[in-house]
């Protein structure tokens, strides 16, 4: 794990190319061009908003911003995995001319993925101000949360786009496992809503506990509990380190599958 | 030993040949199951040896498939050898082809940041040689056209002009020399010049043997994957049209083309 820390620190100026190239193209010709990225987070929250509060009378205190920490953080993950997908293959001539290490493009999606994120805190934080709502002191812990979430996005970054190199299964399976965890993760409703059972299996997602976490430092003024954070950090730990393995196993030969 | 610009030593690569290229996970566990083999393997360069010397040019010739892109991105780290060991010293280019790894959906400009970045520049230091490197292009007018809009000759200038601007050790130049006009055949090849004069090395692969005749010190003529000889220019080119002319069958019209 310290030589790809190592190799981060050494090729910063091109991770960063690649994030801010990455941003160039995904907004070509858009006249909104990055502002895209709030308008998608604040189009689910109006639409979460709308079904959860009048329709299905959820009552959790402070509902919008509950909302919106639950998806500024699942937006994070999503986006940055997404990227990552196809951040190897869409530079396969690139590959094939100049040497570069195989973890850049993933690593560069999760920084773009983070430089939209702050975008979105930016849209939380004016959400606190219209709502008056007062952020308790413990707000102070979320970034601590989100490099958290941060480890966990390249994690899975690092693996999925040499996966995808390989084996274009990746992509669609991944599709359906962030569609199905935005449901299975406690963004619209309480986690203690859900059936004992079902919260016993589902209290091994990271994103559970990270979302879990994100809402007692913003909304409750409450640090996490232990057991959320060993259970966060567990899994994480977990997750990274195959992540890991499999991309070191696959990403000296990716170069010929492409 | 240290003498050398470049040292490879008994290099080998294999790959593996797909027929019915296995592409999803259902394809791969089903294949799992069956005996039979998808791929068959190739062998692209069968234990390579040579040297390249400070302020020489060494070109490299044989026929199409026969391992020249190969050797080159071994060279240029960008594949895996199976056996042997390559030694390079200073920083190398690679002109595989056209372009330099271009995105087509960016600039001229920014694909020189990013081509120059991935070759261990500093931003500071490729912003004080920007307009350097669009002057030698020629590519005043098209600076902030995206590189898709490029004709291919405007392409090969750009990737040219990146490469020498950020003044690299060794320069491997394969068969570029034929898409640009005639004006910057003329640029490249006194830049090639040039380099050989400062005691850069150079890797020249062309199927023009009147080039490879003209300017190279030594010639290196691949044969299916091995050293078929290395030598005088004239020595290789003459094993090489040996070998081609005992194979006719294999390509003749390259064989009529390489006698021009």
């Amino acid at each position: 794990m310290t030589s790809i820390i190592e190799e981060m620190w050494k090729t910063k100026e091109i991770i960063f190319n690649f994030a801010k190239s990455d941003l160039k193209i995904r907004y070509r010709n858009s006249v909104l061009g990055i502002f895209w990225s709030l308008i998608e987070p604040l189009l689910m929250l109006g639409v979460l908003f709308i079904v959860f509060s009048t329709m299905f009378k959820f009552e959790i205190p402070n509902f919008p911003i509950y909302l919106l920490v639950g998806i500024v953080c699942y937006n994070f993950f999503k986006n940055g995995t997404v990227f990552a997908l196809n951040s190897l293959s869409n530079r396969s001539t690139l590959m094939t001319q100049i040497y570069f290490p195989r973890s850049i493009p993933a690593i560069s999606s999760g920084i773009t993925a983070a430089i939209m994120l702050i975008l979105e805190l930016v849209v939380l934080a004016i959400f606190i101000v219209i709502f008056q709502f007062v952020p308790p002191i413990t707000i102070l812990f979320l970034p601590l949360i989100l490099a958290l979430l941060f480890i966990l996005v390249l994690g899975i970054a690092l693996p999925l786009s040499v996966l995808n190199v390989k084996y274009k299964d990746t992509e669609f399976i991944w599709m359906v496992i962030v569609h199905a965890g935005f449901f299975l993760t406690p963004i619209f409703y309480q986690f203690d809503m859900m059936p004992v059972q079902v919260q016993n299996v589902l209290q091994f997602s990271p994103m559970v506990q990270i979302v879990t976490m994100a809402h007692h430092v913003v909304l409750y003024g409450t640090l996490p509990s232990v057991t959320s954070i060993l259970y966060a950090v567990g899994s994480i730990s977990v997750i990274t380190a195959v992540g890991y393995l499999i991309f070191r196993k696959y990403q000296a030969k990716i170069v010929e599958e492409v | 030993m240290s003498d050398y610009a470049i040292s490879v030593k008994n290099i080998s690569k294999k790959f593996k040949l797909y027929h019915e290229k296995r592409d999803s996970i259902f394809e791969a566990a089903t294949s799992f199951f069956q005996k039979k083999r998808h791929y068959e393997v190739l062998q692209a360069l069968d234990d390579v040896s040579f040297n390249v010397k400070h302020g020489e040019i060494f070109g490299i010739i044989g026929r199409n498939g026969d391992g020249k892109t190969t050797l080159l991105r071994i060279i240029s780290k960008i594949y895996t050898p199976d056996s042997g060991s390559v030694d390079v010293k200073g920083s190398v280019i690679p002109i595989l082809s056209l372009g330099l790894g271009f995105h087509p959906d960016l600039t001229a400009i920014s694909n020189i940041y990013q081509s120059s970045i991935l070759l261990g520049f500093k931003k500071e230091d490729i912003t004080k040689r920007v307009d350097e490197i669009i002057k030698f292009a020629e590519l005043e007018r098209f600076a902030d056209t995206k590189v898709k809009n490029f004709s291919s000759g405007m392409q090969l200038r750009l990737a040219f002009a990146t490469s020498v601007l950020v003044d690299p050790d060794i320069l491997i130049v394969d068969e570029v020399l034929a898409v640009g006009d005639v004006n910057f055949q003329k640029k490249c090849l006194d830049t090639i010049l040039s380099f050989k004069k400062r005691g850069k090395a150079i890797i020249f692969v062309s199927h023009s043997m009147g080039e490879i005749s003209k300017f190279c010190d030594t010639v290196m003529f691949l044969k299916e994957g091995k050293v078929g000889n290395i030598g005088s220019p004239a020595e290789s080119i003459a094993a090489y049209q040996d070998y081609l002319a005992k194979h006719p069958e294999i390509n003749p019209k390259e064989n009529i083309s390489n006698n021009i």
